[in-house]
């Protein structure tokens, strides 16, 4: 099942992820990050996640570590 | 299952950048790293960084680096790269810079180093202002935007015209390749690691001086959200700065 990897350290909830995703796969979480936000999550119970990397990709922290297809 | 993405190999381990939220810094070196590792330079490249928030690029990206006085990164790596080819042990040499430093403070050395045809690659960081001490005018702000130095909006009369670097450099004879970019969407920042894969190959096959112009967002002293930077860039800074390839040696 294609997924991705969030290291929670790293993300500083700019949320430039949450818009690209094309599945919408990614959303707010209840945790509060380093920078007193929200940090995002990956939603795991409706997985519909393609693989397409789009989210690695534009974030600007490398918090998405791993993308699996 | 298939890895299709994972931390370029360039990064250093437990490094996390110490950037503001949303800042297209580390979209920058991210995109750095991954082309040095699928160029294999890790090895032979010495970066040289600037003042500004371009100067935290030593603490990220696992090459040797060399920190320069304000403004004086080209001059650093013309010397650097002109040693080592003494030696006859040619290095990879790239800088990484703001657009203050490149293009105000170091104006000089940027200039004459693509005067010269030195055989280095530049990366410059314009988000139109000075970052790191509050957002101050720099040469690169846009005629009518607010900074902490011009309250009222950059104005001809008193500031004059903003500077474009790549259209400036890209006269140069020695210049080999010349290119603005941005990172606002997905599609530009793949257009981006194309142009910078380029512009280290022209140094790496020894033909002059390369310079890429990334067009990058600073939300924190531009007060904009992340998404808003970017719709900022797209809608307004790429009509005044237009995104294209502006000089390719191979192309001629």
């Amino acid at each position: 099942m294609a997924h991705i990897v969030i290291d929670e350290n790293k993300c500083k909830s700019c949320y430039l992820c949450v818009d690209v995703c094309p599945k919408k796969m990614i959303k707010k979480s209840e945790k509060i990050g380093k920078t007193g936000e929200f940090i995002v999550e990956f939603d795991k119970e409706k997985n519909e996640c393609i693989g397409c990397a789009q989210c690695a990709l534009v974030c600007p922290d490398i918090a998405i570590v791993e993308v699996y297809k | 299952m298939q890895q299709v993405y994972s931390k370029p190999k360039s990064i250093k381990e437990n490094s996390s950048f110490t950037f503001c939220s949303g800042c297209d810094h580390g979209l920058a070196i991210k995109l750095v790293a991954e082309v040095i590792d699928e160029l294999n330079l890790q090895e032979e490249t010495i970066a040289v960084a600037s003042s500004g928030c371009s100067v935290f690029l030593y603490d990220f990206l696992d090459v040797d680096c060399v920190e320069s006085p304000h403004g004086r990164a080209c001059a650093v790596a013309t010397g650097i790269k002109r040693a080592h080819r003494a030696k006859g042990d040619d290095k990879f040499v790239f800088t990484y810079q703001g657009d203050g430093d490149f293009a105000s403070i170091g104006i000089a050395e940027s200039l004459h180093s693509a005067l010269r045809g030195e055989n280095i690659t530049a990366i410059c960081i314009n988000n139109t202002n000075y970052g790191m001490t509050g957002g101050q005018l720099a040469p690169t702000t846009v005629m009518g935007q607010i900074t902490t130095t011009s309250p009222t909006g950059r104005n001809k009369e008193y500031h004059g015209y903003p500077i474009k670097a790549a259209e400036h450099i890209a006269l140069c004879d020695g210049t080999s390749f010349s290119a603005r970019v941005a990172l606002y969407d997905v599609k530009n920042i793949i257009n981006t690691k194309k142009q910078i894969k380029k512009a280290f190959e022209y140094q790496k096959r020894g033909l002059g001086f390369s310079f890429i112009e990334i067009l990058s967002s600073c939300p924190t002293n531009w007060k904009l959200s992340p998404q808003d930077s970017h719709k900022k860039i797209e809608e307004k800074l790429s009509k005044v700065y237009p995104l294209k390839v502006f000089k390719d040696i191979e192309n001629e």
